[in-house]
C-alpha cells in the first residue's frame, strides 16, 4: 500500500477521471485557479501516502465522527483512507502496547515528514494529570510528537482554541495546540465539529504543494474561513429587510426569516457552513431553522448565551437599579448642599445694613 | 404523526430572482482572448464560474449567449458531468454534479478537447493490456 | 483577549458599567437641576398672546426670522443630523432588539439599506457642521474642548456602526465591539457634558418661556 495514490485509488475502483473531477471541484472550493485543479490531480496521483499520526486529547471524538462518517461514501472519505493513518486510537485495531509501538515506529520511520493531527485541548493543570494516555500526560505526548512533525493540523475548536474544556472556569487549565507548540507550522481547523471537506482540502493542499494553505491571523485556511456565515447566508435578504423570526415556531420561523433575534452568531462567525453545508451538502444549521452557535470561533462557549441576539446584553444588567438609587442619593445630597449655599448667600446679603453701607 | 401534521408553509422561491449583475458580458471578451491564446500557442485555459460573482440570471444569460455546439459529452464519474461544446468551437461548458445531481462546480474551458475527455496514456496502456488478455483468451 | 472576548466584554460587564454610570449621572443631574428651585415671582403676570412655556418649547425648534439665512449650516445641518441620529438609533432592528431586551418596549424596524443611507447622510451633516465650526471665526472662538469632544463621542458610534455593517477596515466582530464600546463611552459622558441637553432641552425651554410669559413677552 505504499505506491502512488492513483494506483491505490484504481484498486478501489476509482477512475482517473473521477479523481480529476474531484480535484477540479476541490480546487474550486478552495478558491484556487482552475489550472491548480489539474496540477493538484497530477501531484496527488503521484504522491506517496503521507504518514499521519492523530492524537486525541481532551475531546469528545466528535471530530473523528465528522471526518469518518459524513462523507464516507464519497471521495473525500476514501482519500482520507489513502493517507497512511498510523495512529488513531478510535479507528485503529491495535490497543495498549501495540498501539504505542505503532506510534513510535511511525514517528521514527517518518521523522520530520509526518503530519500530526491533534483533536482535543491539552490540560496543563496539575502537571497535565487531568488527561493521560498510557500513563503519560497529553502535554508530554504532544511535545514529543510535535518534535518530528512536518506540520500540525489542529482539528476542531478544542485543539485550535481550547474549546469547551477551556470554557469558564476552565477547571483543567486547558490550552490549545498553538499555546504549546510554537516552532512548527500549525493550521487550525476549528468547528465543533469541523467540516470534513476543510480537512481533506488541507490534506490535498499539503500533498500537492508540500505546504499548508494560506492562513488568516487565527491560523485558519482563508479559503474556507474567509467570510462570515452571515455574509454567505441564504437568509441574509430577510435580515436586510428587517424580517426576523421571534420564536422558533412563529410565522417568521416558518417563512424562513432571519434568526438574528433568536441568537444566531452568524455575523461574527467565520466558517464555510453556508456554502459547503453538511452531510454531503444536504443542509446546515440555519437551513434547518436554528441559529449559528459560532462553534468555530475562540471561546464561543462563553460568548454570552446561544439564544441571545448579538445586540443584546451578554449578561443581565445588575448595577442599573443600584446606580439609580445612588444617583438619586447624590442628587439629593448635592441639592441640599446647593440650598445651603443659597441660604448662606441670602443671609450674607441680609446682614448688609445701612450702617454697613455708610462705613 | 404524518408530515402534514407539522404546520410547514411551503413558500414559492423568491419570484424576483436577482437579475443581471453586469458581470457576465466581460467574460465574453476574456473568452475571446483565451481562444486567441489557444490558437497562437495551443495553451488551454479555464474559467471557474463559481469563483465569480455571477447570479443565476447571469449564468443563464451566458449559457444562452454562448449557445449550443455540435458535441455534448456526458461523463459518469461519481455523479454526472457534462462537457458541452458551445456555438463557439473550442469553448466548452463544463458542469460537474455529485451523485445527488447537485452542481458541485462549473467551468468554461477553452481547449480543442476538454482535459477530462482525453484518455491518459497510463489508462490507455491498461486498456491495451486488457486487450492482450482478451486476445490470449480467444 | 481575542475579538470575541472583547465583544462579549462590551456586551456584558462593559455595558453594565456604562448603563450604571449613565443612570446614576442622569438621575443625579435631574435631581440637582430641578431641586435648585426659583424664587417666587411676585410681580403681577402680564398676559400676551403666544407667551407661555409650551409655546416656547415649540417656537425654539424653529429658527427666528432671518437666522436661517444668516446661519443655514447650523439649522439645516443640525436638523439633518438630529433626525438622522433618531432614525439610526431607533429604526435599526438590532437597536430595537436591545431596547426590547432592556425595557420590553418594541416597535417595527426600518429596512437596513434605508438606515444605512441615513447613517451616511447623518455623518455627512455632522462633518459639515464641524467644518463650519472650524471655519467661522466666531464659532471657533466660542468653542471649547467640550464642544470638540462631544462632537467626537457622538460621531464615533455612527461611524463605527456604519463601518461594521459595511465590513470596512476591521473584521465585523472587532468593529461591532468597537461600536458598542463607543456607545458606552457616549453613555458615560452624556450626563456630565452638554450632551445632557437630550434630557434638559424641553425643561429649560419651558422655564425660559414661562419666565418671559410672566413679563408678557412671547419668546
Amino acid at each position: 500500500m505504499q505506491g502512488p495514490l492513483i494506483d491505490t485509488l484504481a484498486r478501489q475502483g476509482i477512475t482517473r477521471r473521477t479523481f480529476l473531477k474531484y480535484c477540479a471541484t476541490l480546487a474550486s472550493m478552495m478558491a484556487l485557479p482552475p489550472a491548480a485543479g489539474r496540477a493538484m490531480a497530477e501531484a496527488m496521483a503521484a504522491a506517496r501516502r503521507p504518514s499521519v499520526i492523530w492524537l486525541p486529547f481532551q475531546e469528545c471524538t466528535g471530530c473523528t465522527e465528522s471526518i469518518t462518517r459524513s462523507h464516507s461514501p464519497t471521495l473525500e472519505g476514501m482519500i482520507f483512507d489513502m493517507i497512511s493513518l498510523d495512529y488513531q486510537e478510535t479507528l485503529m485495531a491495535a490497543a495498549g502496547h501495540q498501539a504505542e509501538e505503532a506510534r513510535h515506529a511511525a514517528m521514527k520511520e517518518n521523522a520530520g515528514k509526518y503530519l500530526l493531527v491533534v483533536d482535543g485541548s491539552i490540560p496543563l493543570g496539575r502537571d497535565g494529570a487531568y488527561s493521560c494516555i498510557g500513563g503519560r500526560s497529553n502535554v508530554d505526548i504532544l511535545k514529543e510528537a510535535a518534535e518530528g512533525a512536518a506540520a500540525i493540523v489542529a482539528m476542531g475548536s478544542c485543539a485550535s482554541y481550547g474549546g469547551i474544556p477551556k470554557a469558564n472556569p476552565n477547571p483543567t487549565g486547558a490550552v490549545s495546540v498553538s499555546d504549546i507548540v510554537t516552532n512548527k507550522p500549525i493550521v487550525n481547523i476549528p468547528g465543533c465539529p469541523p467540516i470534513p471537506v476543510v480537512m481533506t482540502g488541507v490534506l490535498a493542499h499539503y500533498l500537492t504543494f508540500g505546504s499548508l494553505p494560506e492562513l488568516d491571523e487565527k491560523g485558519r485556511p482563508k479559503a474556507f474561513f474567509g467570510e462570515t456565515i452571515h455574509d454567505r447566508c441564504y437568509r441574509r435578504p430577510f435580515y436586510d429587510q428587517g424580517k426576523f423570526a421571534k420564536t422558533f415556531d412563529d410565522e417568521g420561523a416558518r417563512m424562513g426569516w432571519c434568526l438574528f433575534e433568536l441568537g444566531c452568531k452568524g455575523p461574527v462567525t467565520y466558517n464555510a457552513c453556508a456554502t459547503v453545508k453538511w452531510n454531503g451538502g444536504t443542509s446546515w444549521p440555519v437551513e434547518s431553522g436554528h441559529g449559528c452557535l459560532g462553534c468555530s470561533e475562540p471561546d464561543f462557549w462563553d460568548a454570552g448565551g446561544f439564544y441571545k441576539a448579538l445586540s443584546v446584553p451578554a449578561d443581565p444588567l445588575r448595577i442599573g437599579a443600584a446606580a439609580a438609587i445612588a444617583g438619586a442619593g447624590a442628587g439629593v445630597a448635592v441639592s441640599f448642599a446647593n440650598r445651603a449655599k443659597k441660604n448662606v448667600a441670602r443671609q450674607t446679603h441680609e446682614t448688609l445694613t445701612v450702617e454697613d453701607l455708610e462705613k | 404523526m404524518s408530515l402534514d401534521a407539522i404546520p410547514i408553509h411551503v413558500i414559492d422561491p423568491p419570484s424576483a430572482e436577482p437579475g443581471l449583475s453586469g458581470n457576465a458580458p466581460p467574460l465574453l471578451r476574456e473568452l475571446s482572448e483565451l481562444a486567441k491564446r489557444l490558437l497562437a500557442s495551443g495553451e488551454t485555459s479555464a474559467i471557474d464560474l463559481s469563483a465569480l460573482p455571477l447570479t443565476p440570471a447571469d449564468l443563464a444569460w451566458l449559457q444562452d449567449t454562448l449557445g449550443a455546439g455540435e458535441i455534448s459529452v456526458s461523463l459518469q464519474a461519481n455523479g454526472e458531468s457534462t462537457l458541452n461544446e458551445t456555438a463557439c468551437p473550442g469553448i466548452w461548458w463544463v458542469t460537474h454534479r455529485n451523485e445527488q445531481g447537485a452542481v458541485t462546480s462549473q467551468f468554461i474551458e477553452v481547449a480543442f478537447v476538454p482535459e477530462l475527455v482525453k484518455a491518459h496514456p497510463e489508462d490507455v496502456k491498461n486498456g491495451q493490456e486488457y486487450l492482450e488478455l482478451l486476445i490470449s483468451d480467444l | 483577549m481575542n475579538e470575541l472576548q472583547f465583544l462579549t466584554w462590551v456586551r456584558g460587564p462593559g455595558l453594565d458599567i456604562a448603563v450604571g454610570i449613565f443612570v446614576l449621572g442622569v438621575v443625579w443631574r435631574l435631581f440637582e437641576i430641578y431641586s435648585l428651585g426659583r424664587k417666587k415671582d411676585l410681580s403681577t403676570p402680564r398676559h400676551a398672546a403666544g407667551a407661555s412655556g409650551l409655546h416656547t418649547v415649540f417656537r425654539r425648534s424653529l429658527p427666528p426670522p432671518g437666522m436661517l439665512k444668516r446661519s443655514p449650516v447650523s439649522y439645516i445641518g443640525g436638523y439633518i443630523f438630529h433626525i438622522g441620529l433618531a432614525i439610526v438609533v431607533f429604526g435599526f432592528a438590532p437597536h430595537i432588539l436591545l431596547v426590547t431586551n432592556l425595557t420590553g418596549l418594541s416597535w417595527p424596524g426600518l429596512p437596513s439599506q434605508f438606515v444605512d443611507l441615513v447613517a451616511v447622510v447623518t455623518m455627512a451633516a455632522m462633518v459639515v457642521v464641524l467644518v463650519d465650526r472650524i471655519n467661522k471665526p466666531a464659532k471657533r472662538f466660542l468653542s471649547t474642548f467640550e464642544d470638540w469632544f462631544t462632537w467626537a463621542v457622538t460621531f464615533l458610534p455612527v461611524l463605527t456602526g456604519w463601518m461594521a455593517v459595511q465590513h470596512l477596515l476591521l473584521p465585523y466582530t472587532t468593529m461591532l465591539a468597537l461600536h458598542i464600546l463607543s456607545v458606552e463611552i457616549l453613555l458615560v459622558v452624556l450626563p456630565f457634558t452638554k450632551l445632557f441637553h437630550a434630557f434638559t432641552l424641553f425643561g429649560s425651554r419651558w422655564y425660559n418661556g414661562r419666565a418671559n410669559a410672566q413679563r408678557g413677552v412671547p419668546v
